[in-house]
């Protein structure tokens, strides 16, 4: 949905109820959506996430795949995201939906792919020469804004159900031999520890929002994304969207999805330990 | 390999005539204005609808009937080995062509000129009878958006294993290039065929039965299809009454 | 209900890849009991009255379930017929299956054959049955524990159904006894289950038996390494994967075949040979290049008496004189020693007990017929029976200490030289199935009186008018080919060749078909043949007998006077032969030019025909080679060979053969055309310049300079090689040159590229098999992909695939081979038979010099032989081997290659194998044979 489409008298409505922090839908200014989600309920990949909220529903498979490393890092393993906004009905984007697609990848990429948010090192089988590459694909199948956060709850989940197969490495005099283990339960998990989830703090009026509804997303005046982590520490920072924010504007924006991320991220880690330990058959797409 | 063990059994465990568990449910998306997804085994797909709406493309206009924009796409991480792209590549353009032909015969085009209808499916997870998947998703969406159609369309895979007829072919099986691979496509009140399409050689001579064994998988799909549509609509009006 | 299964494999690409397969868990998997209450029951074989075995441990009706190691291990029990009513769960067979491609196929016949009552249990996909495998649980303690699940399962099964039959659960695995034991199952080992056998106490010497080390026994050989060693290791091209093949020369000699190589790899002495036996998978370690040896060129046979055990203590005897002897690193073959097995390809072997001098043992040493196979020791208390008897023994175990591998007793054949048993020997040691034709086979006979129906004279060409008339051997009851010949007004002729259709009998898919596609070919032994089509079929209703209306498949040509092809067609058609002549009555004939009725006219017409085909033939380049085709005129009534007759050629034999190349050509250009990727074609590869080093040295010793760039050249320079001194110096030089061709092969079109189908021996770019559907499979083939393109047959789903056809022509090729074998053999004991009351001189050519003895070639009677060259005493006499001029020089005497001597033919008698021809120099004469 496009700013223009949204009526001058729509907009002051809304700007009106944020100053009250009483939103359209009711919330408060930090509050979140109530949203659902389930693990492992594609059973090919290594680990996936469903999440569904009112109006948006993303859909997250990571495959593990021995690869090289990157130059630059040679001792680890590495992430590569790639998100699918194909069955996005693209008249709800302004500007072009390539675009848009290499922006989410690229700020995925930017506050995942680093040591200190995942145990990179832990993905290495032979330093220097092979180590796992977790390809994070993120399918969105509808969207009724805030996607970048939802795709990032998904992410930390589908992380949180990934196995990594058990492989070892033979020394055959000097050439290395990959035997992967033929138990299937021989496989090391992830810890999410220290990955974080993104909220997406927007300035509408005086006041600062988080996950915004496509409507209030139009009335932004300017976008923080600040990733934010179980310990509630700060994992990374990037201004979003155009307008311009005054440098005391963003501690406050910082504060706000602080506060926000602390239930998020209590809430999520409860939901995914749940799930875990009633190992359910998965209702996937048929759960209600 | 053995495909049908001397006992009768697939490596799966099925009968050669058997279909696999064929799940479906309409209605999972809340903003498409149609929309369905099914299992057919560990073949995972996704239809959802929107239109029919004023045609986005003026070129595209049809005076006297509804353009039916139909895409095909499936999830990088939907089969074994990753893709790189979930669309675009030649296989996937094509089969979005052939589907637009096979959509446009049975839904009744004429009711809607001047407009659009776009049917997007993707397979989330595939595992084998990629398209018959698609297409039956397709029409479970269609059900849930409304859109009138002549009938049902439901689609099966069949092979000629050994000279025994197996249909609803999963990837395993598929794997045996120099099986042929039939994907039939029906209208299963008059059992006009609308789609048929063979993989690798098969001689005319064992046509018919592999025919006559694809077209009775697309009637058991038909049979739950057709249940799960009932039941929807039977909930849907459940849900109204209430209001 | 649905469980996944789930495992992660490697990708092509070296990545992993997880996969995900559906398995389904059902409710509607039998128990197979016969008046099972809830089962259904309609395939139900298992009888819970039986009591089919004596026992004194399980003196009720039972059922055994026998676990996976027992299957592979005891297979030769279980197959013999006093073992019924086992129930064979799916988890055993998939690790048969995956264990032992051969066992599982044997298995497998079992539990097809009716008479057995197996029955197999699909208990992975039963719901109450499929268990997933638990933490820490190791692949087979899941498979033992899915085993007792499904054996519990059954007890309960029983139970609950009133019947009053023990589950017997046989298993030599001691913790999966005991935990089975826990579960209340009756297990036992299969041991204690024959032992209390009471009825069958010869099962006993079946049993295949647990060999602990003995600790006094020294270790002989070098451990194999691991198998995922073994597999890392080939891929990065440390070792070399091939098949072991053990040299029949020489037993502490054998060379491994490299696929695709050209060059075998050669291994010396036991130590490198390291257990390997004849056929077997091995992988090989390439010794450094200083370390590289050739063959020692001596004939070495293994130490014939029985040895006690400590010979074993004492080693390999690696003959370390012949190693002193010469130092022949010049021209030293690549060499290697095996260190460690991929696959065993043992089988049950043909031989003979050697005696014991202890009386009361009971192991014995067993050798094979086949001499590339080693001494196997076996344990037996019946020796007395089987002393002098040719028995079958299957190979268990070789352990790192023995010096000989372990086995078992399988089966008794019969005596010693006796004729039935030694033929029986020779069938099974080519691996030839003799066996009467089962029920179901004769099952799909048409019945007589068998008549010609409306429909079938509607689809097929009236050919009833032509006079056509069949030329085979005298005696010949298959008739498979038919000729006619008119000539048209234009001048030319039209020939048709009419082959008996026998695929009109034989539909695709029936157990007639399955049965003849197996045995491949009609085997012709001196005696008999065993047919590979039903009698009926072969001698009557598909043989071209005269004088009777016959369907035949027709191939007709419109040819030039010049034997040009001008025209073919094909057709099904009937025909009615007007004589059936051997090939001495057609020549007479011929040449009788009294005769002019319509066939003399035409058999004239068809041999000047002939000769020119044949001319053309040889212009092109086709060898005409040479191989001394012996007979044996058999005595009717005892089957004893009477005589020795060797094969005569007349025109005749070449004027059938020509059109018969022709028709084969012809039907083979038609199914290449129609069939590209299908068809079943016939291909005498072009051989390799390097195996023909043997004759152009032995040529050359004689002066001779033979050109083997092509096969013309070939054919031309054989042409012109002759010696004075020496008439059948030429026909000596044409067997030599037979030994140097590759095999001609079938394969399938699609597998191959057109230049490599063309056939060196017959100078065609294309050739198949068409004209002998009776005797064989292949033009069984043909004859169906013919009928196909002319729309007379339909299509079946194997006939159309590359792979499929690709397989059968392997099939087609091994029987073909050891059809051949078989012949030979039985030849060369018919020729035993001859000589066993007599002593003949006669004379003989050397064909090869070895180091210590030479090989003599008989003419008159194609025996072959080798003469080793021992002293009276057994001592070998100090010939100088001359390896350039292929000689054998002591004192005055010289032996060289093509050189005439005289021999002595007699049989020689020996306790323990048998008797044996055996050849004596007697000139020149060397002092000390003369004894």
């Amino acid at each position: 949905m496009s700013s223009s489409t949204l009526s001058e008298g729509r907009k002051q409505f809304i700007v009106d109820g944020v100053t009250q922090d009483c939103r359209a839908d009711g919330r408060r200014c930090i509050d979140f959506r109530r949203f659902q989600i389930e693990t492992g309920i594609v059973s090919n990949t290594n680990g996936s996430a469903r999440l569904r909220q009112y109006g948006t529903d993303v859909l997250v498979g990571i495959k593990a795949e021995i690869g090289q490393p990157k130059q630059e890092r040679s001792n680890t393993g590495h992430l590569e995201f790639y998100v699918d906004c194909s069955s996005y009905n693209t008249t709800e984007i302004d500007g072009h939906i390539g675009d848009f697609t290499t922006q989410l990848t690229k700020s995925l990429e930017r506050i995942y792919d680093s040591e200190n948010v995942l145990d990179l090192k832990s993905l290495t089988i032979i330093a220097g020469e092979q180590v796992w590459v977790l390809y994070i694909d993120a399918v969105v199948l509808e969207c009724c804004g805030n996607l970048l956060d939802c795709i990032s709850i998904a992410v930390k989940a589908a992380l949180y159900n990934t196995r990594i197969p058990g492989v070892s490495v033979n020394d055959e005099e000097g050439v290395l031999e990959l035997e992967i283990s033929d138990d299937p339960n021989d496989e090391k998990k992830l810890s999410i520890d220290k990955v974080p989830v993104i909220v997406s703090c927007n300035k509408i009026g005086h006041r600062y929002v988080v996950d915004a509804t496509q409507e209030e997303e139009c009335c932004s005046s300017g976008r923080l994304l600040i990733a934010v982590n179980d310990r509630n520490n700060i994992c990374s920072l990037q201004k979003s969207g155009t307008g311009s924010l005054d440098p005391s504007t963003i501690f406050e924006m910082i504060e706000t999805a602080r506060q926000a991320a602390v239930p998020l991220n209590q809430e999520l880690l409860q939901t995914l330990k749940r799930e875990e330990r009633s190992n359910n058959d998965k209702c996937g797409f048929f759960a209600n | 390999m053995e495909i049908i063990s001397p006992e009768g059994l697939r490596i799966d465990g099925r009968r050669p005539e058997e279909i696999r568990r064929f799940n479906c449910r309409l209605g999972v998306l809340s903003r498409a204005d149609g929309s369905a997804y099914l299992e057919q085994g560990n073949t995972k797909a996704l239809a959802s609808i929107n239109g029919p709406h004023q045609a986005g493309d003026k070129a595209k206009i049809k005076h006297d009937r509804v353009h039916i924009n139909f895409q095909y796409s499936m999830a990088t991480f939907s089969t074994n080995e990753r893709r790189n792209r979930p669309k675009g590549d030649k296989r996937s353009i094509d089969i979005s062509q052939l589907m637009r032909e096979i959509f446009q015969s049975a839904i009744l085009t004429d009711l809607y000129p001047k407009s659009q209808i776009d049917i997007h499916v993707q397979i989330l997870q595939a595992d084998g009878g990629n398209y018959s998947a698609c297409i039956n998703a397709a029409t479970l969406a269609l059900m849930d958006a409304g859109v009138p159609m002549k009938d049902f369309i439901c689609s099966c895979t069949a092979s000629l294993v050994d000279s025994k007829t197996i249909i609803d072919v999963n990837n395993s099986e598929e794997l045996h290039f120099s099986n042929p691979l039939l994907t039939l496509a029906i209208l299963p009140t008059s059992e006009e065929i609308i789609l048929c399409q063979m993989k690798s050689r098969l001689h005319a001579d064992h046509l018919e039965d592999i025919l006559k064994a694809g077209i009775k998988g697309c009637k058991d799909i038909y049979e739950i299809m057709h249940r799960e549509v009932l039941n929807h609509v039977r909930e849907a009006a459940a849900v109204m009454n209430a209001t | 209900m649905l469980k996944s299964r789930t495992f992660v494999k490697k990708t092509r690409k070296g990545g992993v890849v997880k996969v995900v397969q559906e398995h389904y868990l059902r409710d509607d998997v039998w128990c197979g009991v016969i008046g099972c209450s809830s089962c259904n029951t309609t395939q139900a074989v298992l009888d819970p009255q039986c009591l089919n075995v004596q026992s004194n441990l399980c003196p009720k009706s039972h059922f055994i379930i026998p676990d996976t190691n027992v299957v592979c291990k005891q297979i030769d029990i279980l197959e013999e017929n006093c073992i019924k009513h086992a129930i064979f769960l799916q988890t055993v067979l998939q690790e048969v299956k995956h264990l032992s491609a051969s066992t599982y196929r044997r298995i497998r016949d079992a539990i097809a054959n009716p008479e057995k009552k197996f029955y197999v249990f699909s208990n992975e996909h039963h719901k109450k049955t499929y268990i997933e495998r638990g933490k820490d649980e190791s692949p087979n303690d899941r498979n033992d524990r899915a085993i007792r699940v499904a054996a519990k399962w059954y007890q309960k099964h029983m139970q609950d159904n009133c019947f009053q039959t023990d589950i017997v659960l046989l298993t030599n695995d001691v913790e999966n006894k005991e935990k089975a034991v826990q579960d209340n199952l009756t297990t036992y080992t299969m041991y204690e289950y024959v032992m209390a056998l009471t009825d069958s106490p010869e099962l006993m010497d079946k049993l295949s038996g647990d060999f602990e080390d003995d600790e006094k026994n020294q270790i002989v050989f070098a451990e194999y390494l691991p198998l995922s060693k073994i597999q890392s290791a080939i891929k990065a091209g440390r070792l070399i994967q091939g098949t072991f093949q053990s040299s029949r020369d020489n037993y502490k000699e054998g060379f491994v075949r490299v696929h695709g190589e050209e060059q075998d790899i050669f291994i010396k002495d036991l130590d490198s040979i390291n257990r390997a036996i004849q056929d077997d998978v091995v992988a090989v370690e390439m010794l450094p290049k200083q370390e590289w040896t050739k063959p020692s060129g001596l004939v070495c046979r293994d130490v014939e008496n029985n040895e006690n055990d400590n010979a074993e203590t004492a080693g390999l005897e690696n003959t370390a004189r012949e190693e002193k002897l010469e130092n022949y690193i010049a021209d030293a073959l690549p060499s290697g020693k095996v260190v460690g097995i991929i696959k065993r390809n043992w089988r049950p072997y043909c031989g003979i007990l050697l005696p014991n001098p202890n009386p009361n043992a009971r192991r014995f040493l067993f050798r094979a017929a086949d001499r590339r196979i080693p001494r196997i020791r076996i344990l037996t208390r019946q020796s007395s029976n089987l002393l002098g008897q040719r028995i079958i023994v299957s190979v268990d175990a070789w352990q790192r200490k023995r010096r000989y591998p372990e086995g078992h007793f399988v089966r008794r054949l019969g005596p010693i030289g006796d004729k039935e048993t030694e033929s029986e020997v020779l069938l099974i040691e080519h691996n030839v199935p003799y066996q009467q034709f089962s029920q179901a086979v004769l099952n799909d006979l048409p019945t007589l009186p068998w008549e010609i129906t409306d429909d079938d004279a509607k689809q097929r060409e009236d050919l009833r008018h032509l006079t056509i008339c069949s030329i085979d051997p005298p005696g010949c009851t298959d008739i498979d080919d038919a000729l006619h010949l008119t000539a048209l007004e234009n001048g030319n002729y039209e020939v048709g060749v009419h082959i008996a259709d026998v695929s009109h009998f034989i539909r695709p898919g029936t157990a007639i078909d399955i049965e003849a596609a197996n045995r491949g070919t009609t085997v012709y032994l001196a005696e008999k043949r065993i047919d590979m089509v039903p009698e009926l079929l072969s001698s009557n209703l598909c043989s071209l007998r005269s004088n009777v209306d016959r369907f035949a498949f027709s191939c007709i040509w419109e040819l030039s006077p010049d034997a040009d092809v001008i025209a073919a067609r094909f057709t099904k058609s009937i025909i009615k032969s007007q004589a059936a002549f051997t090939y001495a009555e057609a020549q007479l004939i011929i040449d009788d030019k009294q005769r002019n009725d319509d066939i003399a006219i035409s058999l004239r017409s068809l041999n000047v025909l002939a000769q020119a085909l044949n001319k053309k033939r040889l212009d092109q380049g086709a060898l005409s080679l040479a191989s001394p085709e012996i007979r044996f005129q058999v005595d009717s009534e005892t089957h004893d060979p009477l005589e020795l007759v060797k094969k005569e050629l007349r025109e005749t034999n070449s004027l059938v053969e020509e059109f018969m190349l022709l028709a084969n050509i012809t039907v083979a250009e038609r199914i290449y055309e129609i069939f590209p990727q299908c068809a079943l074609l016939r291909r005498h590869p072009s051989p390799p310049l390097s195996n023909f080093d043997i004759l152009l040295k032995s040529a050359a010793v004689k002066n001779i300079q033979l050109q083997v760039d092509s096969a013309k050249m070939l054919s031309t320079s054989l042409a012109q090689a002759d010696l004075q001194d020496n008439p059948y110096f030429n026909t000596l030089l044409r067997i030599l040159v037979t030994r140097c061709m590759m095999q001609a092969v079938y394969f399938c079109s699609g597998t191959l590229a057109y230049q490599d189908y063309c056939h060196y021996g017959l100078a065609t770019p294309i050739y198949t098999h068409f004209t002998s559907p009776i005797r064989r499979y292949s033009d069984i083939i043909v004859h169906r992909l013919l009928a196909i393109s002319i729309g007379a047959d339909k299509t079946y789903p194997d006939l159309m695939k590359k792979d499929k056809v690709q397989e059968l022509c392997n099939h087609l090729n091994f029987r073909h081979k050891m059809a051949q074998y078989a012949q030979r053999s039985s030849v060369s004991l018919y020729a035993q038979l001859f000589f066993r009351n007599r002593v003949t001189k006669e004379e003989g050519y050397i064909l090869f010099v070895r180091k210590n003895a030479i090989q003599v070639l008989i003419p008159k009677y194609g025996i072959e032989n080798t003469i080793f060259l021992r002293s009276a005493d057994g001592s070998e006499l100090p010939f100088i081997h001359d390896e350039q001029n292929l000689s054998l020089t002591y004192q005055d005497i010289t032996l060289q290659v093509f050189d005439r001597v005289l021999v002595e033919i007699a049989v020689e008698h020996n306790e323990i194998q048998g008797s044996k021809i055996r050849l004596q120099l007697l000139e020149p004469q060397v002092c000390s044979f003369s004894v």
